[in-house]
């Protein structure tokens, strides 16, 4: 047969590439100054844009969607053209793809700094911006497919299941998880609410993990782990029985996120029980890596790519092996709210997805430029200092993460709380989190050294742009699978097929979770004295999301004693009912605030106290962490976004009475002129119209609706 | 290049190729840019360990919607864990009648500024020199400065002004011993007090001793 020629693209490689390490250096760096800003508060500069509440969900938003989102983009559009002997389908949606792609990351930092936020973890783009992302998720979309279909091989290799199975669920995910009402050009509420958000949330947050950071890095292994050893794939056999699992159970375990939250049991088990079984299935991955590398172990000691590559996979079977861990109630009870999460991601992060990005670079930036890695000696340097990095992260933040954990269930002989006085389960981390940004720092450090080295090997070499490669056309194959064919051998030349089993397989979790929470009722028991917020807590809570709170505050009282001891009553599905969105959290670094406006509560302050407290957090409480919030007392809340907010609620099906957008302001003026007078009789001269004033409301709304009834009848 | 491509995922094998380093067949066909597949079967521990989980979780799942067993329904094992307390705690109160413990006025004060610091500082100060919270080592107090007067305001708090109530998180005895502390702050005369709030209180007056 004719070979047939064509060419491979490799500048949208390149550009790939270069987007991968400027925003990997741009991302740590910013986690670098929020790992500061953690234990030393004057790191936020009280300036609204430099502090914590913004600047952890930029670095968030920056390591996952900017460098692993490019790096995966850059394996992607170097490995899929040559695994299936064609060009990628079109150059042009490829510029789109990358542009947009690069528009959306600078805009969402900048959005995310100036306080546009749904306040939902991992998707805190607002409206316009997932628009964005779902045009050039589409685009991305079109150019895979329409490169897989003028394929000139029969079949398609394992490293593009991974690609067609992340592409489908991210969509899904993404889409799902972002309806929302927009109230104003940059704005928008969830349509989801409380419990069933939270459960949407952490289905995607859950599933972000396992299809941005894990499949999409399992394709990038199938590739450049063999290429970079020059060793076949352990077993394709496994590879089969692995990718199916993996992609089945995953999308099911997002529950464990909100073990002992009030999400109904069955869901929580759900979680915990699918978490379990992803162990096998992950350490599939693991293994078909690893033991690729047999025959090649003389070639690791000598080649940083290979080292960078053990590292990673290691980490990643570390990490899916503690993850199912951390899904059992009694391992999540001491986990949840703690360091030991933030230290368990980071085992992921900068293992498996840094290391794999790493090693990848290396390999490929010699190759798209026609030379030799300008500094082995540096590559291996990099190295060694990433993974005592690592080292250095982790193993304070898992020592910290229990540590707090143990002092907050800790009681005395006489039955109270040892620690009841939550500041002291804060100051007693410092040490660990000076030693974690000690690592985060010896990361950046490495990251650097690959800056220098793939730059003076970009410059020692030159780029080629295109390389010219050919084939024989692929004669055209049976329509129905032959009967010397396997079933899946089958499914892997009919790739529309192979992708609309993959949906099935990654719909059958989301369907079951999600669609019983919103039919049954039963699943969020109604409480009567729950009611609407009014319309300044409502001000006020957007300001809370604004400010991302929920990056360090908790909304979610756990059925434990030491819980109900600390905050009061454990939390109920039926008092969120009105939340768009829901603001659960994942972490504590200041205590849960569920029940804060509980006047009878071990946590009520007054208002002069809140007042106070977020001017200057030091001043109340030396030793506080908290960073300061003074544009609180000077920026006016925005009445003209009131009526728009209600009528949006409305829409959401909260019950505030007919036309109320019109007289809202009204109420919350009153509202807001009472907890000034409140402030003027404790000595604090302030206006009514204050954004403080409107967080203050929100604060001590916060948990007293249950308790109303209980008021009552003590009245009587 | 077209003969592989009919062999291509066919169960038919010929001579299979092996693999020179760990002699495991090469699976027939599949090269994809130069990448090829050994013909290995899963580990048999992972296989295991797969049917071991998955056991696992089907018996969890029947705990949970079976059986709705105390140990996984969470309500439940908060109403365990709360009973469990209250009983041993009863048990306590019991042991504590029958023999109690006599300590030395070393061992009050340690107490007392154990808890003062964990918990009163935070509003009234380090050395009790007032914060939010009114100066403890004055002379003058807003609610009365006997001990009867202070056990009360620590029982039932003053909610308006942010004084919670600590009738659930201290002991009885913690309360008479930070009481104890507090009132041996007076006149240690602190840097940065606070203005003196509330009435002058006379110890002499009131014939009010420790209870």
């Amino acid at each position: 047969m004719e070979l047939q020629k064509f060419t491979y693209d490799n500048r949208i490689t390149r550009n790939f590439a270069v987007a991968t390490i400027v925003w990997g250096v741009v991302g740590m760096l910013v986690g670098l100054l929020v790992a500061l800003q953690i234990f030393i508060p004057e790191m936020n500069f009280s300036l609204e844009y430099t502090t914590f509440g913004r600047t952890r969900p930029v670095h968030t938003n920056a390591v996952i969607f900017a460098f692993v989102g490019n790096a995966i983009f850059t394996a992607v559009y170097y490995s899929m053209p040559r695994l299936l002997k064609t060009s990628m389908y079109s150059r042009l949606l490829g510029k789109i793809h990358f542009w947009g792609w690069q528009l959306i990351i600078v805009a969402g930092a900048i959005t995310l700094l100036m306080g546009y936020t749904s306040g939902k973890e991992y998707a805190e783009l607002e409206w316009p911006i997932d628009i964005a992302i779902t045009l050039v998720w589409v685009i991305f979309g079109i150019n895979m497919f329409g490169t897989i279909l003028q394929r000139r091989v029969s079949h398609i290799y394992v490293a593009i299941w991974f690609y067609i199975a992340t592409w489908v669920t991210v969509a899904v995910l993404h889409v799902v998880n972002s309806i929302e009402i927009p109230y104003s050009l940059m704005k928008s509420y969830p349509v989801y609410a409380g419990i069933q958000d939270a459960l949407v949330q952490w289905w995607y947050g859950h599933n972000a993990v396992a299809f941005f950071l894990t499949t999409p890095f399992l394709g990038l292994m199938y590739y450049f782990v063999p290429k970079a050893a020059n060793r076949p794939i352990y077993s394709y056999k496994l590879s089969i029985v692995h990718f199916w699992s993996l992609i089945f159970i995953y999308i099911w375990a997002g529950p464990h996120h909100l073990l002992y939250s009030s999400l109904p049991d069955w869901l929580q088990a759900l979680g915990t029980t699918f978490s379990i079984m992803l162990i096998a299935p992950s350490w599939g991955g693991m293994i078909n890596g690893l033991l690729t590398l047999r025959g090649a172990w003389d070639k690791v000691r000598r080649d940083p790519v290979l080292k960078m590559f053990v590292v990673g996979i290691t980490a990643y079977g570390m990490a899916t092996f503690e993850g199912p861990m951390m899904s059992l109630k009694t391992v999540n009870a001491i986990s949840h709210f703690t360091d030991w999460t933030v230290g368990h991601v980071h085992i992921g992060a900068l293992g498996w997805n840094g290391m794999l990005t790493f090693g990848m670079l290396y390999w490929l930036v010699p190759r798209l430029y026609n030379t030799k890695l300008y500094s082995v000696k540096l590559a291996n340097a990099h190295f060694w200092i990433s993974t005592l990095a690592i080292i250095f992260y982790a193993v304070p933040l898992y020592i910290g993460g229990i540590t707090q954990a143990l002092m907050w269930k800790e009681f005395t002989p006489e039955g109270y709380l040892a620690y009841p006085n939550f500041l002291e389960t804060v100051t007693q981390l410092i040490p660990m989190y000076a030693t974690r940004a000690f690592g985060g720092f010896l990361y950046v450090v490495g990251m650097l050294m690959l800056v220098f080295n793939v730059i003076k090997t970009a410059k020692q070499g030159s780029l080629v742009k295109v390389e010219e490669a050919e084939a024989p056309a692929l004669h055209p194959q049976p329509a129905m699978k032959t009967p010397s064919e396997s079933w899946h051998g089958f499914l892997e030349r009919k790739p529309i097929r192979f992708l609309i089993f993959a949906t099935i397989a990654i719909l059958i979790g989301g369907v079951f979770e999600i669609i019983p929470t919103y039919l049954i009722n039963s699943n969020v028991p109604i409480i009567s004295s729950v009611q609407p917020y009014t319309p300044l807590e409502l001000q006020g809570r957007d300001i809370y999301v604004r400010e991302g709170c929920y990056n360090c505050h908790s909304q979610m009282i756990r059925p434990f004693r030491s819980e109900t001891e600390r905050y009061g009553e454990y939390s109920k599905a039926g008092e969120f009912i009105y939340d768009h969105p829901f603001q659960f959290g994942s972490k504590r670094t200041g205590p849960d605030l569920a029940r804060e406006g509980v006047k009878t509560g071990p946590l009520y302050k007054p208002n002069a106290w809140h007042y106070n407290h977020f001017m200057d957090p030091q001043k109340m409480n030396e030793g506080s962490i908290m960073p300061k919030y003074p544009w609180l007392a000077e920026k006016d809340i925005d009445l003209k976004s009131t009526a728009p907010k209600i009528r949006a609620m409305k829409r959401l099906g909260v019950p505030y009475p007919d036309n109320y957008e019109h007289k809202a302001n009204d109420d919350l003026l009153e509202q807001a002129e009472g907890i000034a007078q409140n402030l003027r009789e404790a000595g604090i001269e302030t206006e009514s119209t204050k954004e403080i004033i409107a967080l203050i409301a929100y604060m001590q709304r916060l948990g007293t609706d249950i308790m109303k009834p209980q008021v009552e009848e003590e009245e009587e | 290049m077209s003969t592989t491509e009919d062999k291509h995922h066919t169960k038919q094998q010929s001579q299979p190729e092996i693999d020179e380093v760990t002699n495991d067949q090469i699976l027939e066909g599949h090269e994809f840019d130069g990448i090829r597949e050994l013909d290995n079967q899963l580990p048999p521990w992972l296989k295991y360990l797969f049917y071991a989980s998955i056991v696992f979780a089907a018996s969890y799942l029947t705990l949970v919607f079976v059986f709705e067993d105390d140990r996984v329904i969470q309500a439940k094992e908060y109403q365990k864990e709360m009973a469990a307390y209250i009983e041993e705690e009863e048990a306590v109160d019991e042991e504590e009648q029958a023999a109690p413990v006599v300590r030395t006025q070393e061992e009050i004060m340690a107490s007392g500024e154990a808890t003062f610091s964990k918990i009163c500082s935070v509003c009234h100060g380090k050395f009790g020199e007032g914060l939010v919270g009114p100066n403890f080592t004055d002379e003058y107090w807003i609610h009365g400065g006997s001990r009867e007067d202070m056990h009360n305001v620590i029982v039932t708090g003053v909610i308006e002004k942010g004084m919670i109530s600590y009738k659930n998180l201290l002991s009885e005895r913690q309360i008479q011993d930070v009481i104890t502390y507090i009132k041996s702050l007076q006149g240690s005369n602190p840097p940065n007090q606070k203005a003196p709030e509330g009435e002058k209180y006379d110890p002499e007056a009131e014939q009010g001793t420790p209870s």
